[in-house]
């Protein structure tokens, strides 16, 4: 790991990340080590837009938490803005905005100015500056209307708006964004993927976390994919899916498939991988395989009794099916 | 609660009283205030002692007889379980809105009465447990002598109290089911009691009109039971003073099943379980 | 163009004063605005000092002709009261955040987390001011005597430094709360034995020698002494003088911001470490 320092071409630079987690036994003898994060190493440039996927558990909170300086990294470097997390935590601080989502980071029972009011004072914006910025910003997130209203009052996509117009009081460069659209219905994702686009539009660089893969690839323009610590893949959506290329992905909707029908597919020559929905009561299987609708034969000729393949599609891969291969192996 | 009314009713009793046994050792786990053995010593005795004492001294300083002084202690020292009779039962229902489970428990087609009063009977012997060593410091820390006391009263007027004070404490859990804010109001009655209910002195001292409110708090009842004890008076001395008390005791619970059938109907009209 | 262009920037507030001072403003016009959305939840907090003062009332009875007895008791009962909302202030200034969902949300500001327990801490004991004069109307009223104060100019320095020498005990306290499991336990505990042992309602001349060190340890009680001293007429006390009183308190609250400030690197530290103050 080299010495050199950080280089300004980079909003956020890491090198080598390494988070360990310490747990004891309830005697305190034995303790176990857990490694969260195992020398994680991935860079995005000023003004990009950069996403980090992976599935539960994989680090991607945990790296968030390292990057806005929330929790220390156990080995490694990490600088944002060409400042250590390590040192310059408060200067930092006051150059990035994080959206942490969800219920939480609001003063529900106080309406959504004063809320905004309280954290650029918390921020250091100038009185003067924030009575200007702040009317502002609610327009532009659509909450003007509402603005008077206690935030326990708000629907789920208009916090996560609030929490958005929060996270821009202090005119950050730089902003973290931890499963933006988690929770939300279609029109309030679409509405925060919207405003997404328009911070980068305005320059802006933008990290963001999420498992919903068709927004990674609509949004970023490269993605950093992370299972179990480590980075196991980092580019563009279309050179990610392009490691996926050879392979086509034949969807079936089918009535009565089953478990062990999807077992038997898996089964069948030159299958990569089976992806299936049965949940419901037309099912959807996915197969990756290189020989695409060539294999619709002998995938009808598996089938159990009284089951039928509905429709069956030839479909390009997408960034999930390269991302399923990349954390599986 | 129409399928247990088919039943007879030996059968009847024998299914509240398994669901009384049930919520018994529920009553327990169910206080996460009790879970550390720091809450227990605050309980018995940091608190208790540190109120006891305040008063005893304060009445040591306003140069009161040492009779008066004697007055408060035992006053204070039957108090001081007033927290985990009163207080901690109220938590029981607040406890249940916190973590989402009242809707389901308030389902059930158990006796509804038997469940919660279950839950509660923990609370008798704990805070019997908590005036007992309220007395034991008043005889060993505050100087009360118990040289003539009639222990076989004592031990009755403690439990009973316990009991009495439970039920004050269902009503609150009654009005907890509605309210915000039954934590609040379980914390202004426990205080209240010290100025309302012969702790400090007598309720004769009080103006008149507010007489009759501290007659309404087993408590009150109580601490005139428990001096006439120490004092060593016979349990039939005693009796008419119990009997009121038990009286007080059964009325309150009834108003207090009254308020929560009451509430559990107004809750279920208007949506309001979660509220808080 | 993007729709975020054209908004309003400017210059930061910078330097060491005015952050603080801005942060601290802030910190407590919030604080007071939860209060005003739930004002309720202050009874807790007042209620026994409140209450213990109701008693004393009436157990000073006989002997409140003079109005400076009534003057003791109505300090006494201000003085409890603002003990009572400094230690479930205390208590409450972190774990609040934690029931709101915001505590990431402050660990992630730009300033000192010590600086935003102040403010909430500041307006906490400020809360027991209003149990004071709650109470001294209720004295005024009931008992319809004069409030004349010996030399008010000391009295009013003497509360200050008081003041001042709660929030910094409640800001010990509160590091000690998110640093100690025993925390919540030390906080609930202390409430009535802090109301015997620093003279609240009686000097501690009275109270069992094993008492004592403890009571000259809490800097309020010092400042509980030079009130009693300034205000009312004849009151002799421990007997160590007004202005020692003010010595030693003002050497006590130093001890305690220092400790204080030790302290919060402590919990910032342990933030840093797991990532959140959840567990405590």
């Amino acid at each position: 790991m080299s010495k050199q320092g950080p280089n300004p071409a980079y909003a956020v630079e890491v090198r080598g990340l390494t988070r360990e987690y310490t747990t004891r036994s309830f005697f305190g003898s034995v303790s176990k080590v857990t490694k969260a994060l195992d020398g994680v190493d991935f860079a995005v440039k000023r003004g990009e837009l950069f996403g980090l996927i992976g599935p539960n558990g994989a680090g991607k909170t945990t790296t968030i938490k390292i990057l806005t300086t929330l929790l220390t990294q156990t080995q490694g470097d990490a600088f944002i803005l060409g400042l250590d997390v390590r040192k310059e935590l408060y200067e930092i601080r006051r150059r990035i905005g994080i959206v942490f989502g969800g219920e939480r980071g609001l003063y529900n029972r106080v309406s959504a100015i004063d809320n905004l009011k309280y954290f650029s004072d918390l921020y250091g914006v100038d009185p003067a500056v924030a009575r200007e910025r702040i009317p502002q910003l609610l327009k532009v997130v659509g909450l003007e209307d509402r603005a008077e209203e206690k935030v326990e009052k708000y629907s789920r996509g208009m916090k996560q708006r609030l929490h958005i117009a929060k996270a821009l009081v202090h005119d950050p460069e730089l902003l973290f964004l931890d499963e933006p659209t988690i929770g939300l219905d279609p029109g309030g994702a679409r509405d925060i993927r919207g405003m997404i686009r328009e911070m980068k539009s305005q320059g802006k660089t933008i990290l963001l976390t999420t498992h919903y893969m068709f927004e990674a690839e609509e949004l970023c323009e490269r993605v950093g994919v992370i299972s179990k610590g480590k980075i196991v893949a980092l580019d563009t959506p279309s050179a990610l899916k392009g490691s996926v290329k050879d392979i086509s992905v034949v969807e079936l909707r089918t009535y009565g498939a089953t478990q062990e029908y999807v077992e038997e597919l898996k089964r069948l020559p030159d299958v990569v991988r089976v992806v299936a929905d049965l949940d419901s009561e037309m099912q959807l299987i996915r197969v990756q395989t290189p020989q695409g609708a060539n294999l619709l034969p002998q995938m009808a000729a598996k089938l159990p009794n009284g089951a039928r393949i509905i429709d069956r599609t030839i479909k390009e891969p997408t960034l999930e099916d390269a991302y399923l291969r990349l954390v599986e192996e | 609660m129409k399928n247990t009314e088919r039943l007879g009713f030996p059968e009847r009793f024998l299914t509240a009283l398994r669901v009384f046994k049930g919520a018994f050792f529920f009553g327990r786990k169910g206080l996460i205030i009790w879970d550390s053995w720091e809450m227990w010593v605050m309980q018995i005795a940091i608190t208790p002692i540190a109120q006891i004492g305040f008063f005893a001294f304060l009445s040591i300083y306003l140069k009161y007889p040492v009779s008066v002084t004697q007055y408060i202690v035992i006053g204070n020292a039957l108090q001081s379980m007033s927290f985990s009779a009163v207080f901690a039962v109220a938590n029981i229902t607040s406890q249940d809105k916190w973590q989402g489970t009242l809707p389901s428990t308030m389902v059930t087609p158990a006796n509804r009465v038997a469940l919660f009063i279950g839950r509660a009977w923990f609370q008798v012997l704990l805070s019997a447990l908590i005036a007992t060593a309220g007395l034991v410091y008043a005889g060993a820390l505050f100087g009360v002598s118990f040289a003539s006391a009639n222990f076989v009263g004592i031990a009755v007027v403690i439990f009973l109290t316990s009991a009495a004070m439970i039920s004050f404490g269902l009503l609150i859990s009654a009005v907890g089911l509605y309210m915000r804010t039954a934590l609040i109001v379980a914390n202004v009655f426990l205080f209240v009691t010290l100025f309302l209910s012969g702790v400090n002195f007598p309720v004769s001292s009080l103006p008149g009109w507010l007489q009759p409110f501290s007659w309404t708090i087993p408590l009150t009842y109580g601490t005139t039971a428990l001096r006439m004890a120490i004092a060593g008076s016979s349990l039939t001395a005693l009796l008419p003073t119990l009997g009121w008390e038990a009286l007080d005791g059964v009325l309150v619970m009834i108003v207090g099943y009254a308020l929560f059938s009451g509430f559990e109907t107004l809750s279920r009209r208007t949506g309001r379980f979660e509220e808080y | 163009m993007s729709k975020f262009s054209g908004l309003a920037t400017g210059k930061r507030v910078d330097g060491y004063v005015s952050r603080r001072a801005q942060v601290l403003k802030a910190v407590m016009k919030l604080q007071a605005r939860l209060f005003f959305a739930d004002p309720q939840w202050v009874i807790p907090n007042i209620i026994a000092p409140f209450i213990f003062t109701l008693v004393a009332f009436f157990l000073f009875g006989g002997q409140a002709t003079s109005s400076s007895f009534l003057l003791y008791l109505v300090l006494g009962a201000g003085l409890m009261g603002m003990w009572g909302t400094t230690i479930y202030g205390s208590g409450f200034s972190i774990s609040f955040d934690r029931f709101n969902g915001t505590l990431e949300s402050t660990l992630a500001a730009p300033i000192p987390l010590s600086w935003i327990v102040i403010g909430r801490i500041v307006f906490n004991t400020l809360q027991g001011l209003l149990n004071a004069v709650l109470i001294l109307v209720i004295g005024l009223t009931w008992f319809q005597v004069g409030f004349g104060l010996v030399n008010p100019p000391l009295f009013f320095l003497a509360a200050v430094c008081t003041f001042i020498s709660l929030a910094a005990f409640g800001l010990v306290l509160s590091a000690v709360v998110v640093l100690s499991r025993k925390g919540g336990f030390i906080t609930n505990a202390m409430e009535i034995p802090v109301y015997v042992a620093t003279g609240t309602m009686f000097p501690i001349s009275i109270l069992p020698w094993l008492a004592l060190p403890f009571a000259y340890f809490l800097a309020p009680t010092w400042g509980i002494e030079a009130i009693r001293l300034s205000a009312i007429q004849g009151y002799v006390g421990i007997g160590t003088g007004y202005w020692t009183d003010l010595g030693v308190l003002a050497l006590e609250t130093a001890g305690y911001l220092g400790i204080a400030f030790l302290l919060y690197k402590k919990v910032e530290a342990y933030a840093k470490r797991n990532g959140t103050l959840e567990e405590y």
